[in-house]
Order: structure tokens, then C-alpha cells, then sequence
């Protein structure tokens, strides 16, 4: 395979991290941050990628791994609460569903 | 391969971009998904051809695919698309995109301003990431587990329905 | 891995297989109490195991865990917060009719993270503590689930958690990219041939998301209103211990790159550490509600604390980890006075609650009097000697605008914490609704009144915990 340049792996990595960061700050339904938080985790994964294959090490997968399992775990909650959420204040957008002083 | 990293590099910006602007949320997801999938691919242009593999399967599949179910039982399609129309005015989006193309643009400076390093050897594939996972990285292995048990009891507790 | 290298992890094993019982035990025999002694017993039997690990120490087991004196010590104070915090969560889950065993099942997951965190030396087992702390949370938080503050403090916690996650994942990611180890050693070896800018990225990142998770300024948006929205013992639980581990890690890990570096970085932590101090203490000025002013004066306390941590050396040192059992005492002592005082579906949230505490409940009142003298820093109190400590810490360094603004800050501090005080002592107007006399459990007043002489104690003759410190945590540069 041919040499790809480590920076513009990362800066790849970086660009996604800024979208998922935007897309945050952007979108007020709780559906798409959490989406956006994934899209987060999984820039900061490729990162952790081409890092380890840039020393010519397993260590950046096994944190790519790592980083999945975080990922499901997340996932799993973030969306029971989701629906949770939907439950109770029948909206999922975030200035809405804001009983708390913010 | 570096055309391929280049042109999978590309997808995957411009899909990422394309789910901040839907207003369906199944549009979104399928945005999401092939940016997921341009990612496998970018892994496997690096060498890296088991996450390559995981990030379809685990990300994509496992993940995406609980997004989904979310969509179908909360009814996320065309109703709520004329809400986020109403919420993605442009007077909504212009600052936090302005700050965003500024990031990049610092960023790119930043990584730019390094010499470029190559790839070194060849492809680390699942054998030697599987000999690291169980060699030095046993306990994480361990703790990922217990991690996911604690997602486990704590979904759980949250998705049973309340006695009252 | 040798038996050694097992042995040595001791702890954690036994609090992980705690874990487990518990969560098998309410799947064939659902019953609270069982729970909450199996819970107990499990704590109890890791602390216990400390001194036996002792010997063996300093070990690094794999890269990942290097359990020496002063992760015995940090994971010593988890363990005690996580016993303290279950004795708690009986009496206040005790009325309820949801399910409370999981409680027990995510308390000790929760503490496993946090003791990992204080254990680790590796970015993976960074990653992966502070991760387990941060998903056992997200559901302990929310854990009334018919609760709508609840619901929202989970989700904006978890959507917060998850951003820092984020933050630090990439950070780790560019300072492996420049160093080529996950190990914590590397970025030292590397950074000492003068730090490159992505190191600096990356740095930076990472002391956003262990900013995120202290809960300083400008990182602390949403920490009030989680802290509002969580059941009062697992405020009590984030408030200890998610920032103690935390901030055992942050020393652990960034102290000798502090010393590699300078200006830049110190710069950045005495910013936030002025911002934090300054910041919670002011805005808690405004607070009628009593878990908001207490998450602001945490949101404070962690400033204080980050300037023994600018100070470092020994002396630095013996500050943090007194002020830290000081502040954890405190923490969980008033926490816990909220908790006794609320049911999982009314929290005595709001001041007006505590109203002439003092002609209800007599000993209630004055055990979170002594939580709040502490807190203000006034004698004959621990937190006093703790403030003590660090300004002498500080004075060693010469860090003389950390100190003003530390002195400042307590003197702001002293306002509202009197506020209380004297709410409770004042007698109560006719037209207050007095909340329902709460059944006091026995084993929440035991532990109360416990913390509260521990409190006085350590602030009258503080020896004995200054003589385990320097022995177990005197280290690092």
C-alpha cells in the first residue's frame, strides 16, 4: 500500500471532530446531539487510528476498540434516556424539555 | 491507495456536513451511516483493516441500527421535519458555522505547519492487534467489560417502565 | 501478569466482584437490604485489603495500572465515599417503590472507575475508568425515572460526559501521535526536546475534558442543574468523588509535565483556577436553592484545590490530599443532611425547607452547621487546616495572586454559607409549609455524626492523617 501522510489523517480526523462539535451547538433535539456526540467519538477513534499506524503500532486499534465499546455503552443509555425523556416531556428538543434554572 | 484515502476522505467530510443540515432524522441516519462506511474505508487505506471491519460492523451496524430503532418508535420521520425546518433559520446557523470554518482553518494550519510523516511498515492486522489485546492490554479488555455491564444495568433500569 | 501483579490489584478485584454478587443476588432474590450489606461488606473488604497491598507496592502492573502509596490512599477515600454514599442511599431509596438494587449494582461500578482512574498510568485505563465512573453515573443520575429533572440532568450530564469524552479521546490521540505511547511516561520523555505545537493541541484538549469533569470555570454550564436534578446521594457522589478522582489523576499525570513546560500551562490552570474560586463563590451568592449554592461552592473548592496543585512539590502535595479528605468529608457530611431530609420524589431542595431546622431536628442542624463552617473555612474545622495547608503550600511557591484570590473567595464564601447557618437557626415564619417529618434512619445519623467529629477532629489535631500522607503519597517531582 502507498505511503498516506499521517497529517492529513489527522487533519481528516480533525475536520469530523469540528463538524460533530457544530452539529452540536447547531441542532436542539436531543436525537441529533447524541448523534453528533457518536459522530465526536468516532473522529477522535480515526485519530487514535492513524496515530498508531503512524508509529507502526496495535495500540491505536486496541484504543479504537476501546473507544466502541465506550461508544455502545453511551449509546445505550443516551437513548433509553431519550425515550425516557420523550416520555415525559413529550418534545425532544433541548430548551423546551428545561424544568432545571439553566 | 492514497487516491482512495483521499477520495473516501472526501465522502466522509462531505456526508458528516450533509447530516448537520437534515431536518428528517431517517435522512440524517443515512447520512450518518455512509459517512461511518467512508471512515471503514479510510482505516483500510491506513492499514488498519480489522477496525476497518469493526467500525462497519460495530459503529454502523450495531449503533446506527439503535438510532434507528429510536426513529421507529418515537415516529421521528415527517412530522418533526417541519419543526427543524423552523429551527434551522439562518440567522440559527451562521455564527456556529462561522466558528467552525475558523477551527478548521486553525487546524489545518496547524498540522500543515508540521513535516508531513508517512505511514511506516506494513499493515498491522488482527493477529497483531489480537496479541496486543490480550498481552498488555488484558485489563482494559477487563474494563471495557465491566463498562459495558454497568451500560447494561443502568439501560436496563432505564427502560422499564415506571410502576406509577 | 504474575500472582504478584494480581494481588496487587486486590482492590479492585474485590470491589468488581462485588459488582457482580450484588447484581446476581437481586436477579435471584430481589431484597434492598441484602443489596445494601453485600455492598457494604465488599467496600469494607477492599479497604481493608489496602494496607495488605502495601508491601507489594510500588508495582506496575501492565502498562496500564500502577498501584503505589498514593493510589492506595486515593482509592482508600473512593472506597470511604462509596460506603458512605450507599448507607446513605438506604434510608432514602428505603420508602420508595422502584427498584433500588440496581443503585447498589451502579454505586460499585461507579467506584471501580474512579479507583482505576486514581491507579492509572496509561491513557487506556484513563480512558476507561473515567468512562465506567461516567455510564454508571448517567444511570444513577437519572435513576428515578419518573422524575422529569431527573430525565433532563441525565441526558444534559451524559450529553456533556460524552463531549468530554470526545475532547480528551483526541487530545490523548495527537500527544500519542507525537510520542508514539499511551503511556503517561512518554509525553515526559518526549516533551522534555521542547513541545511541539500538535503536543500543545493535544494537551490542551485534555486539560479541556479534565476541566469538563472538575467541573471549573469555564467548563461548569451545566453542573448546577445536574447537580438540581440528581437524587441528593448521588449529587453527594458526584460532588467526592467523580472530582477527586479526577483530580488524583490530574496530579498524578500532569505535574511533571507542568514542570517540563512551564509558563504556558501554568498560565491556563491559574486562569481557571482565579475564574473558579472567584466565579462559584460569587454566583452561589444568588442561590436560594440548597444543591445549587453547594454545587457552586464545589465549583469553588476546586479552585482552591488547583492552586496547591500550581503549587506542587511536597508541600503541594500534602495539601491536595488533605483538603481532599477534608473536602470529601464535607461534601458527603452535606449532602448527606439533604439526603436525610428528602425522598426520592421531594427533595429538600430549597431553602426555605431548612427554615428553623434547628427547633425540628436540633442535630440534624448543627451537624451541617459543622459541614458548613467547614466549607467556609472556619475553625476549629478541617477545612480550615486544609486552607491552611494549601496557602502554605502556596506561600512556598509564591504564587501571590492565587493567595489573594484565595483569601478573597473564602471571605465571599463565608456569605452564603451563614445564610444557611442562619436560616436554620432562625425560628420559622407561620406562613412556611414545614416539610413531613422524615423517619431518621439510624445508620445515616450514625454516619452523619460520625463525619461531623471527623470534621472537628481533623481540624483540631490534624496529625494522624498528615503522618498517612506523607507516608503513602510523597512522590512525584
Amino acid at each position: 500500500m502507498a505511503e498516506v501522510p499521517t497529517q492529513y489523517g489527522i487533519i481528516l480526523a480533525a475536520i469530523l471532530f469540528s463538524l460533530g462539535v457544530a452539529g452540536i451547538l447547531l441542532r436542539r433535539n436531543i436525537f441529533f446531539v447524541l448523534l453528533f456526540v457518536e459522530v465526536m467519538l468516532n473522529a477522535a477513534g480515526l485519530a487514535f487510528v492513524v496515530a498508531g499506524a503512524r508509529w507502526g503500532q496495535a495500540d491505536g486499534q486496541v484504543m479504537f476498540i476501546f473507544v466502541l465499546a465506550t461508544a455502545a455503552a453511551e449509546v445505550a443509555i443516551g437513548l433509553g434516556l431519550l425515550l425516557r425523556l420523550h416520555h415525559q416531556f413529550k418534545t425532544l428538543n433541548v430548551d423546551e424539555a428545561s424544568d432545571l434554572r439553566g | 491507495m492514497i487516491v482512495v484515502f483521499y477520495i473516501a476522505s472526501g465522502v466522509a467530510i462531505l456526508s458528516t456536513f450533509l447530516v448537520i443540515l437534515q431536518s428528517n432524522a431517517v435522512h440524517a441516519l443515512l447520512y450518518a451511516i455512509l459517512s461511518l462506511l467512508s471512515v471503514a474505508i479510510v482505516f483500510f487505506s491506513l492499514g488498519a483493516p480489522l477496525v476497518a471491519a469493526l467500525e462497519v460492523i460495530v459503529y454502523a451496524g450495531a449503533i446506527m441500527v439503535l438510532f434507528v430503532f429510536v426513529v421507529m418508535v418515537l415516529n421521528l420521520g415527517p412530522g418533526a421535519e417541519g419543526q427543524e425546518r423552523v429551527w434551522l433559520q439562518p440567522r440559527t446557523w451562521t455564527g456556529p458555522v462561522i466558528l467552525t470554518l475558523v477551527l478548521i482553518g486553525e487546524l489545518i494550519y496547524i498540522f500543515l505547519a508540521r513535516p508531513g510523516l508517512a505511514l511506516r511498515g506494513p499493515a498491522i492486522g488482527p493477529q497483531e492487534v489480537s496479541l496486543a489485546l490480550y498481552g498488555p492490554y488484558l485489563l482494559g479488555v477487563e474494563l471495557a467489560s465491566i463498562l459495558l455491564l454497568a451500560g447494561l444495568v443502568g439501560a436496563y433500569h432505564l427502560g422499564r417502565e415506571p410502576s406509577d | 501478569m504474575t500472582s504478584a501483579d494480581i494481588l496487587s490489584l486486590l482492590p479492585l478485584l474485590v470491589v468488581a466482584t462485588t459488582g457482580v454478587v450484588v447484581m446476581l443476588a437481586a436477579a435471584f432474590y430481589r431484597n434492598h437490604r441484602l443489596s445494601l450489606i453485600l455492598t457494604l461488606a465488599g467496600l469494607l473488604t477492599a479497604f481493608i485489603s489496602l494496607p495488605f497491598v502495601s508491601p507489594l507496592t510500588p508495582r506496575q502492573v501492565t502498562s496500564l495500572v500502577l498501584v503505589d502509596g498514593y493510589a492506595l490512599f486515593y482509592m482508600g477515600l473512593i472506597f470511604a465515599a462509596g460506603f458512605i454514599v450507599a448507607l446513605l442511599t438506604y434510608g432514602y431509596l428505603e420508602q420508595w417503590d422502584g427498584n433500588p438494587e440496581e443503585l447498589y449494582v451502579l454505586l460499585l461500578l461507579a467506584t471501580l472507575g474512579a479507583a482505576v482512574l486514581v491507579g492509572s498510568s496509561h491513557f487506556a485505563s484513563f480512558f476507561l475508568g473515567l468512562e465506567t465512573l461516567s455510564v454508571a453515573l448517567y444511570a444513577m443520575i437519572a435513576y428515578n425515572r419518573s422524575l422529569r429533572r431527573g430525565i433532563e440532568a441525565g441526558i444534559k450530564y451524559l450529553v456533556l460526559a460524552g463531549v468530554t469524552a470526545a475532547f480528551l479521546l483526541f487530545g490523548m490521540a495527537l500527544v500519542y501521535a507525537e510520542t508514539g505511547t499511551l503511556a503517561f511516561s512518554g509525553v515526559i520523555a518526549v516533551a522534555g526536546g521542547g513541545p511541539s505545537l500538535q503536543l500543545m493541541v493535544g494537551l490542551g484538549m485534555l486539560i479541556v475534558g479534565v476541566g469538563f469533569k472538575l467541573g471549573v470555570v469555564p467548563f461548569h454550564m451545566w453542573t448546577p442543574d445536574v447537580y438540581q436534578g440528581a437524587p441528593a446521594p448521588v449529587t453527594g457522589l458526584l460532588a467526592s468523588m467523580s472530582k477527586g478522582a479526577m483530580f488524583a489523576l490530574l496530579l498524578r499525570y500532569f505535574t511533571p509535565v507542568m514542570a517540563l513546560e512551564r509558563q504556558g500551562l501554568v498560565w491556563v490552570f491559574t486562569a481557571v483556577a482565579v475564574l473558579s474560586m472567584l466565579g462559584g463563590n460569587i454566583l452561589a451568592l444568588t442561590q436560594d436553592n440548597v444543591k445549587r449554592i453547594l454545587a457552586y461552592s464545589s465549583i469553588a473548592h476546586l479552585g482552591y484545590l488547583l492552586v496547591a496543585f500550581l503549587a506542587s512539590g511536597p508541600a503541594g502535595q500534602l495539601a491536595v490530599a488533605f483538603y481532599l479528605v477534608a473536602y470529601f468529608a464535607t461534601t458527603l457530611s452535606a449532602f448527606g443532611v439533604v439526603t436525610v431530609l428528602s425522598t426520592p420524589d421531594d427533595e429538600a431542595e430549597s431553602l426555605r425547607a431548612y427554615q428553623g431546622l434547628y427547633y425540628r431536628r436540633p442535630w440534624l442542624a448543627i451537624i451541617f452547621t459543622i459541614a458548613l463552617l467547614s466549607l467556609a473555612g472556619i475553625p476549629p474545622t478541617a477545612g480550615l487546616v486544609g486552607k491552611i495547608f494549601i496557602a502554605a503550600a502556596g506561600v512556598q511557591a509564591s504564587l501571590w495572586l492565587l493567595l489573594i484570590v484565595l483569601v478573597l473567595a473564602s471571605v465571599i464564601g463565608v456569605f452564603y454559607y451563614m445564610r444557611i447557618v442562619i436560616t436554620m437557626f432562625r425560628r420559622p415564619e407561620a406562613d412556611v409549609v414545614q416539610p413531613s417529618m422524615v423517619r431518621l434512619p439510624r445508620a445515616a445519623s450514625v454516619v452523619l455524626g460520625a463525619l461531623s467529629v471527623i470534621l472537628v477532629g481533623l481540624g483540631i489535631y490534624p496529625v494522624p492523617v498528615m503522618r498517612i500522607i506523607e507516608r503513602t503519597v510523597a512522590r512525584l517531582v
